[in-house]
């Protein structure tokens, strides 16, 4: 009887149990790829006149003039590059590297066959667990980091989860990335608004890491993006350099709304797309040789009829594959898609369009994955429910992308001998050793009879959801951190405030 | 039929079919020849222009005619204007008006912005664009240059956002809030934002923009306001 109820226990407890973080997965599915060897040759030589003819803007004095002392033309403003340079800057960039997070375990590899998530990012907005679209506090973005920590198939902290507007522009940063280290121990990303606030973010990560770690290491992936068409601005660049030269991490995005800051053709758009990723990827290799960086792809599409910006479009996920596949010719880790939406709430549009747009990112083999979760609104607003449905999805993909094991105990020949015809397997031995992770099982979909389902009160998924979150975050407790790493970071982000409190500036 | 050929009825009609189809040169020798026959130039405006740009309005918020054209159309409609436009001065025709536009200081996005300057110069108005990563002496620098009725600002960031409040203190720094409408616009910002930086109008979209616009310009007319 007691050994009965132990038993009972233990069962009990494996069931409420949270689920560990699941290992960062792998690849082995043959990657979708839909370029043949003229494909990769006509845009890489679209690209290539782009740079050479075109040339990027880049609004930044200084890294004018290191592309003009590695022999590049600079005109005005503009830098126009030939091939030669380019490539030969762009081979110094690593295939694969590994970012640091707090928790050893939580290291991410970004490149080679493996896929990181991590969540949304940018919005101003939430989109509460009332369904209340409001501005966004730093409660929301400790909410989201807290989340994100809690979701098993979340690999990654992100970088503004969402936007806390309750706090000053000037020292928002801090707080944002002291949140990332306080509430998770996942790794995260630094500030790009400003080279300070980038220098800022560096050293807050040398105080968690230590200085020469996370040199050899990074620590801190940022957040990049090319003003398209072809321009990168001031505050970007200052923040480039101040991550090339400490050796972190970037992530360099074309941002194209194709048809209006790109051509209205997938093909036009990733030919500038392309040269516009490696231009910048050039400019940080320039500054630090062999610093990681990622190639970044974020293309969408744009309602010419009405000016609206579209997302979850067929039309992104070709240009997301073709992206993919360039990336992989040049040997660089790759990020894009996103569980992206135009929709407001998490219903029907918003599901369709994440699901479209998440299953075409892993069937393309894309390394990083930001946006993952949490994604409302064209990105203007983080909505919870929607992380929380976002993250089941992300779950279903962890078994998808493992593709079909093949081993012996998969052909389960054992099960097929003990089942005559017309019997079943609920009971073999096969099925005893699997049943409980034979298949993934979504916590937040429902599977009941539609008796059932009304009898425990006929919730949609996005009630559930909702419900998830509530609970999740009041069984938060955040992870240990060493009291006197701690107490340096409060100490610094107190420093830096009282500073920057004495410094002029606009707002 | 050359242009000559055509009644006056016809020669409107056909100036209004230019301007839906965005031929821009048609529309500047329509305009000439109207002036020709000895129109007023507020006339050709309303008669030809105006009544063209207001089927193209109809037709884009319809989902009939797509963003490009309409490009097309307000660059017939500009180029038609220019012509006008000294000549409705010399005659004291009431203006159409004139606005600033730009992305204030650290703010990059631009092509809401430029819909928004696009689709005022549908309507008529003569449109300075700052382009971006404007800071508070440009807005005052241009306004000083160009005496502009409105001034447009558009930021997309929460970052940025604030900075619209330093321009309109500039602004009345500078003596110049009360000659201006400043209207604010873009993705983030919101109804009691653009209350609380000291606007005078948010516009959630480029259409709603122009309708502001044309509003405020009846309201400063029919005031009395000097323009
Ligand atoms: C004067 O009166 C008026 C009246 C009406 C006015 C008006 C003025 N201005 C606009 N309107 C209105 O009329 C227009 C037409 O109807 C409308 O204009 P909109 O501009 O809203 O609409 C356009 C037609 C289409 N919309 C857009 O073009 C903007 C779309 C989103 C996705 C967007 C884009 C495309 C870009 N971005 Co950025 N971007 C986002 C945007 C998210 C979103 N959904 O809005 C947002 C605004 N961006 C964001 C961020 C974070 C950033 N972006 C950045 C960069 C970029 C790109 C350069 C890549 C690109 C812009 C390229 C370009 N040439 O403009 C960076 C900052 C650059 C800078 N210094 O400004 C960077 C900081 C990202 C980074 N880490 O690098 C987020 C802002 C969050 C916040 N904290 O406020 C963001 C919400 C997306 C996100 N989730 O990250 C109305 O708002």
């Amino acid at each position: 009887m007691t050994e009965l109820s132990e038993r009972r226990r233990e069962r009990r407890a494996r069931q409420v149990a949270p689920r560990q973080l699941a290992a960062q997965i792998s690849y082995t599915q043959p990657r979708h790829e839909l370029l043949d060897t003229n494909g990769i040759r006509r845009l890489h030589d679209a690209a290539m006149r782009v740079l050479r003819e075109f040339g990027v803007d880049f609004y930044d004095e200084e890294c004018r003039a290191i592309f003009a002392d590695h022999g590049a033309l600079v005109k005005g403003e503009t830098v126009f590059l030939d091939e030669e340079l380019v490539m030969r800057a762009v081979a110094r960039a690593p295939r694969q590297f590994t970012q640091l997070a707090r928790n050893p375990a939580h290291h991410v590899v970004i490149g080679a066959d493996k896929v990181t998530f991590a969540p949304v990012y940018g919005p101003p907005f939430v989109q509460d667990l009332d369904g209340v679209r409001r501005d966004a506090t730093l409660a929301d973005f400790q909410n989201f980091v807290k989340l994100a920590y809690l979701s098993p198939w979340m690999h990654h902290s992100g970088g503004t989860v969402v936007e806390p507007m309750d706090e000053p522009v000037a020292t928002r940063h801090l707080d944002m990335v002291l949140s990332h280290i306080l509430y998770s121990d996942k790794a995260f990303m630094g500030s790009v608004t400003s080279g300070p606030n980038a220098a800022d973010s560096v050293t807050m990560a040398e105080i968690v890491f230590g200085a020469a770690a996370i040199r050899e290491h990074p620590a801190l992936i940022s957040l990049i993006n090319v003003s398209s068409p072809r321009r990168y601005d001031d505050r970007m660049l200052a923040a480039l350099k101040v991550y090339a030269r400490a050796r972190q991490g970037l992530l360099i995005t074309p941002f194209i709304l194709t048809g209006a800051m790109g051509p209205a053709s997938i093909a036009g758009s990733l030919a500038q797309l392309i040269a516009e990723a490696l231009a910048g990827i050039a400019l940080v290799q320039l500054i630090e040789p062999g610093c990681p960086v990622i190639f970044g792809s974020f293309l969408s599409t744009m309602d010419l009829q009405s000016g609206a910006l579209t997302m979850g479009t067929p039309e992104a996920q070709l240009g997301l594959y073709c992206a993919a596949q360039m990336a992989r010719h040049y040997g660089l880790p790759f990020r894009s898609g996103g569980a992206f939406s135009s929709a407001k709430l998490p219903d029907a549009q918003a599901g369709y369009e994440s699901a479209l747009s998440m299953l075409p990112t892993l069937q393309a083999g894309t390394h990083f994955v930001l946006h993952a979760a949490g994604w409302l609104d064209n990105g203007l607003a983080a909505g919870y429910a929607k992380f929380m449905l976002d993250c089941e999805l992300l779950g279903m993909l962890h078994t998808w992308v493992k593709g079909v094991d093949l081993s012996d105990e998969a052909l389960a020949f054992d099960a097929m001998a003990e089942v005559p015809p017309g019997g079943h397997y609920l009971g073999t031995g096969h099925t005893m050793r699997h049943f409980r992770d034979a298949f993934y099982r979504a916590e937040l979909f429902d599977y009941t009879s539609s008796e059932q389902w009304e009898l425990n009160g006929a919730q949609d998924s996005y009630a559930r959801a909702s419900a998830k979150a509530r609970q999740l975050l009041a069984s938060y407790e955040p992870p240990p951190l060493d009291p006197a790493i701690a107490a340096n970071l409060h100490a610094f982000v107190a420093e830096r405030k009282a500073a920057i409190a004495r410094e002029p500036r606009d707002f | 039929m050359s242009l000559k050929e055509l009644s006056d009825d016809d020669l409107w009609l056909q100036m209004q079919d230019d301007l839906y189809d965005g031929q821009k040169d048609e529309v500047v020798e329509e305009t000439k020849e109207a002036l020709a026959r000895g129109h007023t130039p507020q006339q050709v405006l309303s008669e030809g222009l105006v009544a063209g740009m207001d089927i193209v309005g109809a037709d884009f918020r319809d989902g009939i005619l797509f963003v490009p054209e309409v490009l097309m159309s307000a660059n017939a409609m500009k180029a038609g204007m220019e012509i006008l436009r000294p000549l409705l001065v010399e005659t004291g025709a009431p203006r159409i008006g004139k606005m600033v536009i730009g992305t204030v200081k650290g703010d990059i996005h631009d092509i809401g912005k430029n819909l928004v300057a696009m689709m005022m110069e549908g309507a008529g108005f003569e449109v300075i664009n700052l382009g971006v990563n404007n800071d508070a002496q440009k807005f005052i620098d241009a306004i000083r240059e160009h005496q502009p009725e409105i001034i447009g600002m558009s930021a997309l960031l929460t970052t940025t956002m604030p900075y619209m409040k330093v321009v309109i203190q500039a602004l009345k720094d500078e003596g110049l809030r009360d000659d201006v409408y400043v209207m604010v616009g873009g993705a983030p910002v919101t109804e009691s934002f653009g209350q609380a930086v000291g606007a005078d109008a948010y516009a959630r979209d480029a259409a709603v923009a122009v309708e502001m616009a044309k509003a405020y310009m009846a309201r400063r007319r029919g005031e009395g306001v000097a323009a």
